[in-house]
């Protein structure tokens, strides 16, 4: 028996794939820095670095919220009490959700088709995506208020095809605001999903739909769940990054129905109120820490944190 | 007349300019072991993959009992598949694995228990129900890959290579199991594999896969003892050939000049040949004679021990010929020259009629 688990593992581990290993590399690290104190050490002027530079201003600026105006919780109970802020807060949460479903829907066929595509093509399209991503900010947004806008392209090709009558609007409220963040987040999708799908064996797929599986069946029972911990990665940034967006619903969306982000900058930048301002980006940052201890409680550490 | 249970009939698939399989041809029985064996590249795999309807051929059909099954899609197909590379969906249990066939055919919980149970136990895994596929070892996992391809009895099996990345010891072990499982259930199983000795010890029939055509159909002793064609003579047994032309047809036999001048007598051959024309004479390892002394003429060649390997219960001779052509020949343990020879012997072998044949040249 022992000689058979043997001989046989080096067949295993070729199909086991990254997983073991990496946790074997994980493991091995932690012992090393516990027996080499100078490995501490050498990390130390980077540790303080990352303090002052990254952590120290976030937490002067959130402290904030419970000093000003005066010392106490009167900022979170403001947010928290009238109908005001809570709707802004709702109005966040929904288009966060709403960017995120809407994401994810359009990513899946574009990670699975990157993921099968012949390796050069594929490159092509990672090429187009990741430039995409590099192109100025303001300059992809403003695009999209030209599409958008009353007399923009899409209206009027609406209007052309006789679908539509008056200008629907698109711009100045939540919907420029979903359809921009969608544009946005895209790749924070399909790069997370493309590289769960592209680890997924076709065959495995095969298998199924000998096994009797309709695509459908195959798609709901097999291919969904191996590509969750990708869904997962992709939607916790992508929720993440919605939630505390700023340019985007500043440039599509409209001064009635505003989002967290829109609050921060308007408190601190038009009313000089620090104090509600950092609440509201406390609010965010919480959430966004909750959100990832809860992936991490349900699917481990992504990839590249282990 | 009765249909055959399956047929597979002049098919043909090419990607681009590259011809995978053409002119396939074949029927099998039910209940029936049929192994497609052949180097690799020769198109097993293709013409399995039209039976499991991943691809369509260009031209050819294929009949289940008399209907054709090529309209229907993979999932509709009802056929059981065993992959060579480890195909169990990673996320579920052994039992939800073997349990999925089932699922999507929206069989009552009761009744998929009890099927997976004794699917389990019939490829003698039972009791790994709660398992992950990655815990497995390679061979288990195989055996999971056959419970959950069986588990809907299928009428048909096809097993594409299942056996290839496991060691030697453990393959021997499975390939027992496999034939135990088909005993069994009395499923009728196509395998494709490139190894002689596991379609010889496996197998009903075989049928020889080269470049795309299938060369000969038959029992592992018919394939042995009347090989239709050079390249299956190669394929089944390590015969050597030496080069000679043709003297004198008599019949269905020849007399065979070979590179020395030695004239091998009424050998049979295996096409019709012409005097003047070149031919291959074909040497068995086993059914040659090795001898101090020189055999009745016409039926012996003197040759010069080159290498000798011990391999426990048989030894393997390479003797060289006086042109320098290598030939074989496998002596039992008991043989009187067994453990004798070394390199430098000169002796002879000899050989009976009917135990060689030639192959004349086009
Ligand atoms: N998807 C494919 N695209 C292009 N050529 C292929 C494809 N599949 C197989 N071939 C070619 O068809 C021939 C037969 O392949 P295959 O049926 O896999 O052979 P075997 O299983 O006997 O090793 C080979 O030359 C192979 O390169
Ligand atoms: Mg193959």
């Amino acid at each position: 028996m022992a000689s058979r688990v043997t001989t046989e593992s080096p067949v295993h581990a070729a199909s086991g794939g990254v997983g073991p290993a990496a946790g074997h590399a994980g493991s091995a690290t932690v012992p090393a820095l516990r027996r080499r104190p100078s490995g501490l050490a050498l990390a130390l002027p980077a540790l303080v670095l990352l303090l002052a530079f990254f952590a120290l201003p976030v937490v002067l600026f959130l402290a904030r919220s419970v000093t000003e105006p005066q010392p106490g919780f009167q900022n979170y109970a403001a947010l928290f009490g009238g109908p005001t802020y809570l709707r802004i807060l709702l109005n966040t949460f929904i288009v966060g959700g709403v960017v995120t479903a809407v994401t994810a829907l359009l990513a899946f066929p574009v990670a699975w088709a990157l993921a099968i595509m012949p390796p050069r093509w594929s490159a092509l399209l990672f090429g187009i995506i990741v430039l995409s991503m590099w192109t100025n900010l303001l300059a992809r947004t403003y695009a999209w208020m030209v599409l958008l806008q009353q007399t923009g392209v899409i209206n009027r090709m609406l209007q052309a095809l006789g679908i539509i009558d008056e200008p629907l609007r698109l711009v100045n409220n939540l919907v420029g605001v979903t359809i921009g963040m969608v544009y946005i987040m895209l790749p924070f999708m399909i790069l997370p999903l493309t590289g769960v799908i592209r680890k997924i064996d076709p065959m495995i797929l095969q298998a199924a739909s000998l096994c009797g599986a309709t695509r459908g069946q195959a798609f709901r029972r097999i291919l969904l769940p191996l590509a969750a911990p990708g869904l997962a990665a992709g939607g916790l940034m992508v929720f993440v990054m919605s939630l505390g967006y700023f340019v985007t619903p500043a440039l599509l969306g409209g001064t009635s129905n505003m989002m967290m982000g829109q609050l921060v900058a308007q408190q601190v930048q038009s009313l000089t109120n620090w104090g509600l301002g950092a609440a509201a980006a406390f609010v965010l940052l919480a959430v966004t820490l909750l959100l990832y201890a809860m992936q991490i409680r349900l699917l481990g550490r992504p990839e590249g944190m282990r | 007349m009765i249909p055959p249970f399956l047929h597979i009939n002049g098919l043909r698939k090419t990607y681009g300019p590259v011809v995978a399989t053409e002119h396939v041809e074949l029927s099998i029985k039910e209940g029936e072991f049929m192994t497609f064996l052949g180097p690799s590249g020769s198109g097993k795999s293709t013409t399995l993959y039209i039976l499991a309807g991943f691809q369509d051929p260009d031209t050819g059909d294929i009949r289940l009992r008399g209907r054709s099954i090529l309209g229907v899609p993979s999932h509709k197909r009802n056929i059981g598949m065993v992959f060579q590379r480890y195909t169990l969906f990673p996320h579920l249990s052994v039992g939800e694995n073997v349990a999925f066939p089932l699922r999507v055919r929206r069989l009552p919980q009761a009744e998929i228990t009890r099927k997976v149970r004794r699917a389990l136990e019939l490829v003698r895994l039972g009791g790994f129900e709660e398992r992950k596929p990655a815990s497995l070892s390679g061979g288990q996992q195989q055996r999971v890959a056959l419970a959950r391809a069986l588990v809907y009895d299928p009428p048909v099996l096809l097993m594409d290579e299942p056996l290839s990345a496991l060691d030697k010891k453990l393959r021997e072990e499975i390939q027992y199991e496999i034939r135990r499982i088909h005993r069994e259930t009395g499923v009728t199983i196509l395998y494709v594999t490139h190894d002689q000795e596991e379609a010889l010890r496996l197998s009903d029939r075989i049928a020889i896969f080269n470049a795309g055509r299938i060369e000969q159909v038959g029992t592992g002793a018919e394939l042995y003892t009347s090989p239709a064609t050079h390249f299956v003579a190669d394929f089944i047994g390590d015969s050597s050939f030496l080069d000679g032309t043709i003297a004198a047809v008599e019949g269905r036999c020849a007399d065979l000049r070979l590179g020395d001048g030695t004239l091998a007598r009424r050998i049979p051959l295996h096409a019709p040949g012409r005097p003047g024309q070149r031919a291959e004479l074909m040497l068995r390892p086993e059914r040659i004679e090795l001898s101090p002394d020189p055999g009745p003429d016409g039926a012996s060649l003197p040759v010069l021990v080159q290498d000798v390997t011990f391999l426990g219960n048989i030894t393997d001779v390479v003797a060289l010929t006086a042109w320098n052509a290598p030939v074989t020949v496998r002596l039992g343990f008991m043989h009187p020259l067994s453990g004798r020879l070394t390199r430098g012997d000169r002796l002879w072998i000899r050989w009976a009629a009917e135990t060689v044949h030639a192959f004349p040249r086009d």
